[in-house]
């Protein structure tokens, strides 16, 4: 056997977080089983009971599928760069193929193994009846197997591109989650028209799960604007997602060579010894140049903050303000395309949009920056010195924190037009857009602290970020899926509780997107989010204050 | 604080991690503008003793001091007294050299004018002003090196510790921070340089500490230590022919006293002869005259040259001995 394919695959299961990630998933499903056990003797025949649970159980698996599997083959391959034993790998006379081959398969069977805990789950599932072992539960099981083949191709081609484990795992979450919930998004736009465009938004929806699952549970007729289609198309999806699976590993193969080692390091060129030319075009491009002589730190800034926004490359303000560009110019058309009629969505469907855009920007971007603030510092070793100079820890870590929050709210006042156009068409809704504001203010809040606490318990940034993003997305999703199940299986009362979790149902509630008009969030949800806010703000200073004694 | 008093002062300095003791009861004095070696082999123990003294870690037992400063409760004068160089070098992604100083200087509180011309200052003592513009993790490590001690320089401390600075250089790097120490003494800093290899230290350095296994093995000023070493000098007798190695030796035995007979030992392949000797150079000169008249030909007589090395060696050695009866 391909030596490496154990070696991998042992290897993670060794990892805390392989193991953290098991049992999570078998007992999340366990739960959700034994939630709906029927409890009186009387089996449903219809079989709507086991429907509802099945509704759940496919989301929650695709759900976990996509929070675990990205994290391990996107860390592989860097740390093996970075430890050394990669070049070894590459030396021996083992084919790069046989190599990726060896990868591929360790962390698949690790995937499948993940895959496996949800078994006992559907078997119950399916012994409450109602439903088909192929057209149900096999489709269901094929779509999240094939999900994870694109996972962890996608997972090791990124791991030949990233410089750090913590960069990797970043990106690949990134990519991860714009293939999953993004590439649907043109085709609910432009469906039912003629064209070609129409045609290839179809097929680049067909690189996602989430249609497919949602049209297996019966949720098909979602965003469909009437429109039903007859398949599943579960089939469409797995051929197209095994092209795509496909070519990102002929990529990775093409990088898997001297390539990843035949890097030059930047030589350090600064805008200012740069000809006349240049210099003129780079102050277009840029606006605020990375490449120009930064001045000193001036005493009223913390030095802290500062620091963390020159050593973040996602920092650095070019490109934050190309980001807050991209969403304001998006949110205008959005609102745009409302006014002008070009669809016939409501003011209400517009704002729910903005702010999930908003949230959905909010909850991938904070983790990135948040998670590795201490840990990063200590990797590095940069924790020692800042321990040997005479800045207090209160200082380092409000330092950190506000480098993050003003990153933050310049991406919350991205969307400001798209609120100030719907002002204008309807100024009825001056106290909703208000409320929505704060709540996604508070939303900033509660995401950051969390993050910046959950990554605060860790020495490594890797693991750190993983964490942050599993538990940041349990927190946003969980009360999705719960809501999900509105009807059945779970009531009103579970449904109100769960979106109390996260400021994200406030500020949907507010804004009266459908479905979630009738709960009454308010009041509960800024004592709920506060007060996690507080309790993780507290942790994180404490942990800092802890970090910064001898030892 | 007199001109007298030492500026580094440690007292029974112990450091327990579980039930491994990594530094045992470490008692070394330092004056102001001396350079301390601190010398052994990897995990001796010098990375924990030089945390301690710069506050990074609590002794278990023991205490020290830095310019009166206490190195448990006056954590935060200790800061601005040292300057400190770990043995890892702390990049930071996507920053300039000057961008890297200027943040140290500024998490120090140097006002920010001041701060520019220090940060000039350093690049200039440490000699590397060109690359000011140049991302730090791209450095080369001995690059690497000198900002870090340009940035142990920043605050302008009194004693500078720094761990491991020519770990990893090749010859010319080490050759250039080797310099740049001798600099820096020489402008009045008091220094503790720690190495685990001896070359780049024995020229420098003008007290030395040799710790092994966690305990103080040798202490005190270079030349003191080299007149210890220097009464067991080793001397070789190289002949012209083998045929005369065991006429050479009777002759020897004959002029030398009871201590020093048995450590001569014959190398037949060479033609050589080893012993050693407490003489002084005049006696010596009489037994090599004594050699001549016994019509001996000896293609050559010299004294092997001992240096900080050997006295590094001999103690490892006998502390491995040591060691092994213990394991016995
Ligand atoms: N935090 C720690 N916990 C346990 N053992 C440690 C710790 N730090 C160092 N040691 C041990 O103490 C010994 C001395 O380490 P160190 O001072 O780093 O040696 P060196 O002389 O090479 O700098 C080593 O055996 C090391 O394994
Ligand atoms: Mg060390």
């Amino acid at each position: 056997m391909n030596p490496i394919v154990s070696r991998e695959f042992f290897g993670t299961l060794r990892m805390p977080r392989a193991l953290a990630a098991l049992i999570v998933l078998a007992c999340a499903f366990s739960l959700l089983v034994l939630a709906r056990w029927p409890s009186d003797a009387i089996v449903d025949l219809s079989g709507g009971q086991s429907r509802q649970v099945f509704r759940v159980f496919a989301y929650g698996m695709m759900v976990g599928i996509l929070l675990l599997v990205p994290a391990f083959p996107a860390t592989t391959l860097v740390r093996e760069r970075i430890k050394g034993t990669l070049e070894l790998l590459l030396n021996s006379p083992l084919h790069p193929f046989s190599i990726y081959a060896g990868k591929f398969a360790g962390l698949l069977l690790f995937a499948i193994l993940l895959l496996l805990t949800s078994v006992p789950a559907a078997a119950a599932c399916y012994a409450m009846g109602g439903l088909d072992l192929s057209r149900d539960l096999g489709a269901v099981y094929l779509t999240l197997a094939v999900l994870m083949l694109e996972c962890v191709a996608l997972g090791l081609l990124v791991g030949t591109v990233a410089q750090s484990p913590d960069a990797a795992v970043r990106l690949t979450y990134g990519l991860v989650f714009l293939i999953a919930c993004l590439t649907p998004g043109p085709y609910y736009l432009l469906q039912g028209q003629p064209g070609l465009l129409t045609a290839l938004a179809y097929w680049l929806r067909r690189l996602s799960p989430l249609p497919v699952i949602m049209h297996l549970v019966g949720d098909g007729g979602v965003g469909g604007q009437g429109l039903m289609e007859s398949g599943s198309g579960a089939g469409e999806y797995v051929l197209v997602s095994l092209a795509f699976t496909g070519s990102v590993l002929g990529l990775t193969l093409f990088r898997l060579n001297h390539r990843l080692f035949d890097r030059s390091r930047s030589q350090g060129k600064i805008t200012e010894e740069q000809p006349l030319a240049i210099r003129a075009a780079r102050r277009v491009m840029f606006l605020v140049d990375p490449q120009r002589r930064k001045p000193g730190i001036p005493f009223y800034l913390n030095p802290v903050m500062v620091k963390e926004f020159r050593t973040r490359r996602f920092g650095r303000l070019h490109w934050l303000l190309r980001l807050v560009a991209a969403c304001a110019a998006l949110s205008l058309l959005l609102t745009l395309a409302a006014t002008t009629g070009t669809m016939d969505w409501g003011v209400e469907t517009i704002g729910g949009m903005m702010v999930m855009l908003q949230v959905f920007l909010i909850a991938t971007i904070t983790p990135s920056l948040a998670a590795g603030l201490v840990s990063s510092e200590r990797e590095s070793g940069g924790w020692d010195l800042l321990r040997m100079t005479t800045i207090s820890g209160f200082r380092i870590a409000t330092g950190k924190l506000v480098s993050v929050l003003w990153t933050l709210l310049l991406v919350l006042l991205a969307t400001a037009p798209g609120y100030a156009v719907m002002m204008v068409i309807k100024p009825a809704m001056w106290l909703q857009v208000q409320l929505a504001l704060a709540c996604l203010l508070m939303t900033v809040v509660y995401t950051l602290s969390i993050s910046a606490a959950v990554g605060s318990c860790f020495a490594k940034t890797a693991a750190s970020t993983v964490t942050v993003y599993v538990v940041l997305m349990a927190l946003f999703l969980g009360p999705l899926l719960v809501w999900l199940g509105r009807e059945a299986p779970f009531g009103p009362t579970v449904v109100q509780n769960a979106l109390l979790i996260n400021p994200l149902g406030a500020a949907l509630s507010v804004m009266k997107m459908p479905g979630f008009e009738r709960f009454e969030l308010i009041p509960g949800c800024w004592w709920a989010s506060g007060g996690a806010s507080l309790a993780a703000l507290s942790v994180y200073f404490f942990r800092i204050w802890r970090l910064t004694w001898p030892l | 604080m007199s001109n007298g008093d030492p500026v580094v002062e440690t007292n029974d300095l112990t450091k327990v991690f579980g039930e491994f003791t990594a530094l045992d009861r470490l008692t070394i004095s330092l004056n102001r503008g001396q350079i301390l070696g601190f010398i052994g082999p990897n995990g001796a123990g010098k990375t924990t003793a030089i945390k301690i003294l710069v506050g990074l870690m609590r002794p278990t037992s023991g205490s020290a001091r830095i310019a009166g400063a206490d190195c448990v409760r006056d954590a935060r004068r200790i800061k601005r007294l040292v300057g400190y160089m770990p043995d890892r070098f702390g990049s930071y992604d996507n920053m300039r050299v000057r961008e890297y100083l200027d943040f140290f200087g500024a998490v120090f509180g140097i006002a920010r004018r001041e701060r520019a011309k220090r940060i000039n200052e350093v690049l200039e003592t440490t000699g590397s002003t060109y690359m000011q513009d140049r991302f730090v993790e791209s450095l080369s490590h001995g690059m690497q090196q000198r900002i870090g001690v340009a940035r142990t320089l920043l605050h302008q401390p009194e004693v500078l510790i720094l761990d491991e600075p020519a770990n990893g250089l090749d010859p010319d790097a080490r050759i250039e921070m080797r310099e740049l120490l001798v600099r820096l003494a020489a402008s009045g800093k008091t220094l503790i340089v720690t190495s685990h290899i001896l070359p780049e230290l024995s020229r420098i350095c003008n007290i030395v500490a040799i710790i092994t296994r966690g305990k103080l093995r040798v202490f005190g000023p270079l030349e003191q230590i080299m007149r210890t070493i220097r009464q067991r000098r080793i001397c070789e007798v190289q002949l012209v022919d083998s045929s005369e190695l065991e006429q050479a030796r009777t002759t020897l035995v004959e002029a030398l006293d009871e201590t020093e007979r048995p450590t001569i030992t014959v190398i037949e392949s060479e033609s050589l002869l080893r012993f050693q000797s407490s003489r002084d150079d005049r006696d010596l000169a009489a037994l090599l005259a004594h050699l001549v008249d016994r019509r001996v030909a000896i293609a050559q007589f010299r004294e092997v040259p001992t240096d900080l090395e050997d006295a590094f060696l001999s103690v490892t050695r006998e502390e491995k001995q040591e060691a092994e009866v213990v394991a016995k």
